[in-house]
């Protein structure tokens, strides 16, 4: 291998330094290496003597650094920009209403943050005012806030004004009490208050005229018309638990005996934890007559109690929380900031930056955020393309960041300030417009780039450091004994066949194959042949490429020779008997034919390597080793050349999708290091049979085959002064600190990013954040994709728990157990999960507590309700589960790999599936699969939900379990299967598939539905009959099974645990 | 006494040879942190002085050890052995996939193998200086 590399041609070594100067280029501006500087100074105080030598060494290290700029030519790559203006005029029309909002200034961005509703997720987000919130009282409860200005009125009649909370236990009922003993108690002076009046936000978010002079200063408690007169028990007395969610009487609640005559206490200033930049804020999202409305916080509770029936106390668990309608992606955030790009693409895991190193520090649960580029956009919300022309992107001088909406223009439109460093940068001379009256530009609708929060750039050739490549598509093929017998050749053969016409890239389309048993075939498949010739090298020590070109052939032109090829494989094999398998000196022959170019290499693997470099061997059964320090050795590569071979293939811009197929141990955890570091995709199917998955190999290949693919790829995620990302998390190889090489990238990939505060104190208002990922698209163009968004910085930790987002707070948590799992025991990251939500519960517990007298109730933030449930499933989910016995080594690493890249709203519903019942829809007259969506409804994961007379589709997103009761009529089974289940011996090898009757005919629309939702896999219907499987019970998230608990006992576990130290 | 001061000279330089291969790593790993070099070429180059510094590391062990510099010997153990049990395990080398996040637990192993050996650069310095007064007494 090295000897190899080191022998590149100049040529290569050439392209290689080009390379680093690339990345560069989308590099940020100068730093002086802090390091070095501490270094310097260490050294030159101790070590005087060999500072020179030091300097001898390596001068660079003295000097500042000076960015490169990507401006190195690389000849040829003069491609056919798209037309200029074409995509502009082509602006959907949806822009208009932000462009109406006005251009969003620097400083005047920050009163964006004066719109934030108080809450997300919330079940009557819709509703008006928060303030009404208490009267549409859902199934749980809501409390007062700490973070409310004791100044605020109360909305009328709804209470009287809040006491201070050490005296309102003593003097309960305390409704007469008036207001003027509750002086604020820490009324925080204000650093900043946004005295500027923005440009109106957007429509949904009406602004007041008034926001600007909203009193502030606790005279306002004086308001006498808000005064309320009565008030029931304050600060969370658990009458307030007259709600529909705990019908149990809860053991800590005295006066809980008082009936329903009280309302839930309205929202109540809370005397504390005031801050009034926050209420600023707030004041904006409401009407004016409410300052008091916008400072609702509420946080929901659970009662612990004796459940009826039940000895032991604990939750009611119908009460519990549970997503039943799966990934909600957080609305409010986008409607405060509608200049930034869709959740989908971005998404925090609060919105709410913490200004400080001390709130950062209580902030438990991961920062960061969930990266998805390229995903899939509905029809009309594509991104926008946008060509700069020969006037070049418009860039920020020192940081790089591309213009965005969020940028100023100012000095009459000459001068643009940049959102992330606040630098002044010109305005070229064609990219001038006037400003109107408000600071706008006046051409903003014309720019899709300063109105939307995703567009795509055409990137000019400062931006390439060779002609952008061709797609290329290198396919690496096991062809001994068990990948013919199960029929995967086969298979495989023909997929790639009808793919063919639709590979992306036509023409330029490029293509080769290479198969191997013991030995190692080329084919030559230059265009004037007409078979493919083999050429068989069986040399594994000293791999060389026996032919130089014509492995790797153009697709247009050699497409006959391909045709012919991919017709005979399977009948070229189909008598091998050859059970050995070089698998790694094939990929460094695949290597060697693919370097010069790049791109996506699939490898196709049934068997455990075992002949030369890279063998592998049977290390997953021994079960001893779990539970000792050398458990995490099985998950990760065993072998050095895996890695090394890994970084090497990323290096030369090639991408690694890994098919396995075998029913015995393929040590994924080594093959899947391949896909990790290269971008790629772990494809596992454990007993590969071509009659029951031959349908998801189809699919997934085809789709992998097909879908829209980034090739030679960079990330790099921007933020603002104050913050830095520093871990990223997913598949790809970092090239530098924050630059992720990506050689081929789609759009089922996403990764995530943990932040970091590098300021003690942050001075701003907003923080932003801008991701960019310059890409080879497969026409043949350079592009750079960039999202940009906006989050405010909040000085209150309730204000982060509010903007939480529980979507991208499990995804991240579920990368970092899956880490963990690599270099600590599976018990390990079991418990560094749940310490996570322990902590972040205990520390929102510690808020709250002073206030309110939350006594033994579990509370939680209304954002974060289904943050212990999938906490639960994470802990039950395959790559973290139970010990040896309860999942392969193999099936636990390559859930594994898939989590590490699935976007947010994949991983919770692999986490959490959805159970629906079909029965009762089959067996009705109607025929129309719209029906069947409406009447059908997801429900909760546990035994409770299973009737044993009810037929279930349990849809993971990966797989689809058709779940039979023991009581189901037989009919419908017959129906099904045209046979009967319960004669029949093994479930599992029962083929689902459409028969001639109505039954089985609405079956299969249903599973199609199910299907179209999630393109992403291929979900093969898998026959389970009530109690036959061990393994059903896996599926239950919600219910005790082996050694795990239940979902009460859970919530049980983590009260506890967050009481004891509350 | 010569013999004693020839060791005290040779052990010095041994140690200056070891400072300089720590810190060329050290140096290594600061420029890939701040981007002047990518991660292959660093890697590349702080593992091929990898082994240099342990075969060195062993050389001044051994040396200190037939000199019958107990203490210093005995100061040169915990060093000694966390190579060879890096060497044994197999996690001496520096992995490119793996650089960024190893980047600050390099560094600090670094530093700290840097600080270890500076005292014992003074501690070597001190005794070499006192042998040669010895000597002239």
């Amino acid at each position: 291998m090295s000897a190899h590399v080191r022998s590149l041609t100049l040529k290569q070594r050439f392209s290689e330094k080009k390379c680093k100067i690339a990345t560069s280029a989308e590099l940020d501006g100068s730093t002086i290496s802090r390091f070095s500087l501490q270094l310097f100074s260490f050294l030159s105080v101790s070590l005087k003597v060999k500072v020179s030598l030091l300097v001898l060494l390596h001068p660079p290290l003295l000097i500042l650094k000076k960015q490169p700029m990507a401006n190195e030519k690389t000849g040829p790559p003069n491609f056919p920009g798209r037309p200029a203006a074409s995509p502009f005029a082509a602006a959907p029309p949806t822009m208009t209403p932000f462009l109406s909002a006005g251009p969003v200034v620097g400083s005047e961005a920050s009163g964006y943050g004066a719109s934030s509703p108080a809450r997300f997720n919330g079940p009557s987000i819709s509703s008006p005012p928060p303030s009404y919130v208490p009267y549409d009282v859902g199934s749980y409860q809501r409390f007062p806030t700490p973070a409310i200005p004791p100044s605020q009125p109360i909305p009328p009649s709804r209470g009287p004004p809040p006491s201070q909370p050490g005296l309102s236990p003593s003097i309960f009922p305390a409704g007469q009490q008036i207001l003027a003993p509750s002086p604020p108690v820490s009324f925080r002076p204000q650093p900043q208050i946004p005295s500027v009046p923005m440009g109106p936000p957007p429509q949904n978010v009406p602004l007041t005229p008034s926001r600007g002079n909203v009193p502030h200063s606790s005279l306002e408690s004086l308001f006498p018309a808000s005064r309320p007169t009565l008030q029931p028990s304050l600060h969370g007395y658990p009458n307030v638990q007259a709600n529909p969610t705990s019908q149990v009487p809860s053991a800590q609640s005295p006066f809980f005996a008082q009936p329903g005559g009280y309302v839930p206490p309205p929202p109540v200033a809370a005397p504390i934890g005031l801050n009034p930049r926050e209420q600023m804020q707030h004041f904006s999202a409401v009407p004016p007559v409410g300052p008091v409305q916008g400072l609702v916080e509420e946080f929901q509770s659970l009662s612990v109690g004796s459940v009826p029936g039940a000895i032991e106390p604990g939750f009611d668990s119908k009460a519990l929380p549970r997503p039943l309608d799966g990934d909600i992606e957080p609305k409010s955030f986008v409607e405060m900031y509608p200049l930034n790009c869709h959740p989908r693409y971005l998404r925090l895991t609060t919105s709410g930056m913490p200004n400080s190193q001390s709130l950062f520090s209580r902030w438990h649960l991961p920062l960061g955020a969930v990266v998805h580029p390229l995903a899939e956009a509905p029809d009309g919300e594509e991104v926008p393309v946008v060509n700069f022309g020969p006037m070049g992107i418009i860039r920020c001088r020192r940081c790089r960041t591309y213009v965005n909406p969020y940028v100023t223009f100012s000095d009459g439109g000459k001068k643009w300030r940049c959102n992330i460093c606040a630098l002044l940068n010109d305005v070229p001379g064609e990219y001038f417009a006037h400003l109107d009256a408000n600071g706008r530009r006046t051409d903003l609708d014309q720019r899709p780039e300063l109105s939307r929060g995703s567009v795509e750039l055409v990137a000019p050739t400062e931006y390439m450091v060779r002609p952008p490549m061709p797609p290329l598509y290198f396919f690496l093929i096991d062809v001994s004994v068990s990948s013919v017998r199960s029929g995967m050749l086969e298979v495989v053969a023909k997929t790639i066949k009808c793919c063919l016409d639709e590979l992306p890239g036509f023409p330029r389309t490029q293509i080769g194959f290479l198969t191997y048993d013991s030995t190692i075939h080329f084919y030559n498949m230059k265009s004037s042949l007409m078979q493919p010739q083999m050429m068989v090298v069986s040399d594994l020590e000293d791999i060389f490429v026996p032919l130089p070109d014509d492995l790797l052939v153009n697709l247009s032109e050699s497409r006959n020779v391909v045709d012919a090829f991919l017709d005979s494989l399977p009948s070229m094999f189909q008598d091998n008997v050859n059970m050995e398998s070089a698998f790694g000196p094939a990929l460094k022959a695949a290597f060697m034919v693919m370097n010069q170019l790049g791109g996506k290499l699939l490898i196709f693997q049934s068997t455990l390597p075992s002949l030369g470099i890279g063998r592998l061997r049977l290390r997953g059964d021994d079960h001893r080793v779990y539970g000792t320090d050398k458990e995490n050795a099985l998950r990760i590569a065993e072998d050095p050349f895996y890695k090394q071979m890994a970084a090497d293939l990323t290096k030369y811009q090639i991408g690694v999708n890994i098919y396995a197929f075998s029913d015995k141990y393929t040590d994924l955890a080594s093959l899947g290091t391949l896909a990790k570091y290269t971008g790629g995709q772990v494809y596992y199917y454990p007993c590969f049979q071509s009659t029951i998955h031959g349908d998801r190999l189809r699919y997934e290949l085809a789709r992998d085959l097909t879908r829209e693919t980034a090739w030679e790829a960079v990330l790099r995620i921007r933020c603002g002064k104050g913050v830095r990302f520093t871990n990223y998390h997913g598949h790809f190889m970092l090239r530098s600190t924050d630059l992720l090489a990506l050689p081929a990238v789609d759009c089922d990939k996403a990764f995530a990013a943990q932040l970091s505060l590098e300021e003690t104190l942050l001075t701003t208002q907003i923080v932003y954040f801008q991701v960019a990922l310059l890409y080879t698209s497969s026409s043949g163009e350079r592009r750079i994709r960039v999202h940009t968004a906006a989050a405010p910085v909040v000085s209150d930790l309730g204000e982060m728990y509010r903007r939480a987002d529980t979507g991208a707070i499990v995804s991240l948590l579920t990368r970092l157990g899956i880490e963990r799992t690599l270099t600590h025991k599976l018990e390990d990251a079991r418990h560094m999960v749940q310490l996570r939500i322990v902590k972040a519960l205990r520390e929102y517990r510690n808020l709250h507590a002073v206030q309110h007298r939350v006594g033994g109730r579990m509370i939680y933030p209304e954002s974060l309700k289904f943050l212990p449930l999938y906490g639960l499933a994470l802990w039950k989910s395959t790559p973290l589960r139970g010990g040896h016995a309860d999942a392969q080594l193999d099936e636990r690493c390559a859930a594994g790999f898939t989590m590490m890249t699935l976007p947010v709203s994949g991983l919770l519903k692999f986490l959490y599936p959805s159970l629906i019942r079909i029965d009762e829809y089959l067996e009705k007259g109607s025929t129309k699969v719209d029906d069947f969506k409406n009447s059908s409804k997801v429900l909760p994961l546990s035994t409770e939900s299973l009737d044993p007379g009810g037929l279930y589709i349990y849809d993971d997103g990966f797989r689809f379990i058709i779940w039979f009761g023991r009581m189901l009529p037989s009919a419908i089974s017959f129906n099904l299967f045209g046979v009967e289940l319960s004669g029949f011996p093994d479930l599992s090898k029962v083929i689902l598939c459409e028969r001639d009757n109505e039954m089985s005919r609405k079956v299969m629309g249903i599973l199609k539905r199910l299907r179209e939702s999630n393109p992403s896999f291929y979900q093969v219907p898998q026959v389970v009959r009530q109690a036959e499987q061990s393994r059903e019970r896996m599926l239950l998230v919600e219910d005790q099974s082996g050694g795990s608990s239940g979902y009460v006992d859970w919530i049980l576990q983590i009260h506890r645990q967050v009481q004891q130290s509350a | 006494m010569d013999g004693v001061i020839l060791s005290w000279l040779l052990s010095f330089f041994l140690e200056i040879g070891l400072v300089c291969l720590i810190v060329y790593q050290l140096m290594c790993l600061a420029d890939l942190e701040f981007d002047y070099i990518n991660p292959y070429d660093s890697a590349r180059r702080i593992n091929s002085v990898i082994f240099p510094e342990f075969v060195t590391q062993g050389v001044l062990s051994f040396l200190f050890l037939v000199t019958g510099h107990w203490i210093m010997f005995l100061l040169c153990v915990p060093y000694l052995c966390y190579n060879v049990r890096m060497y044994m395990h197999r996690q001496y080398l520096v992995d490119v996939t793996e650089i960024f996040n190893m980047l600050n637990w390099e560094k600090k192993q670094r530093l700290v193998k840097l600080a270890y050996l500076v005292i014992f650069l003074f501690l070597t310095i001190f005794w070499l200086i006192y042998s040669v007064l010895e000597d002239d007494e």
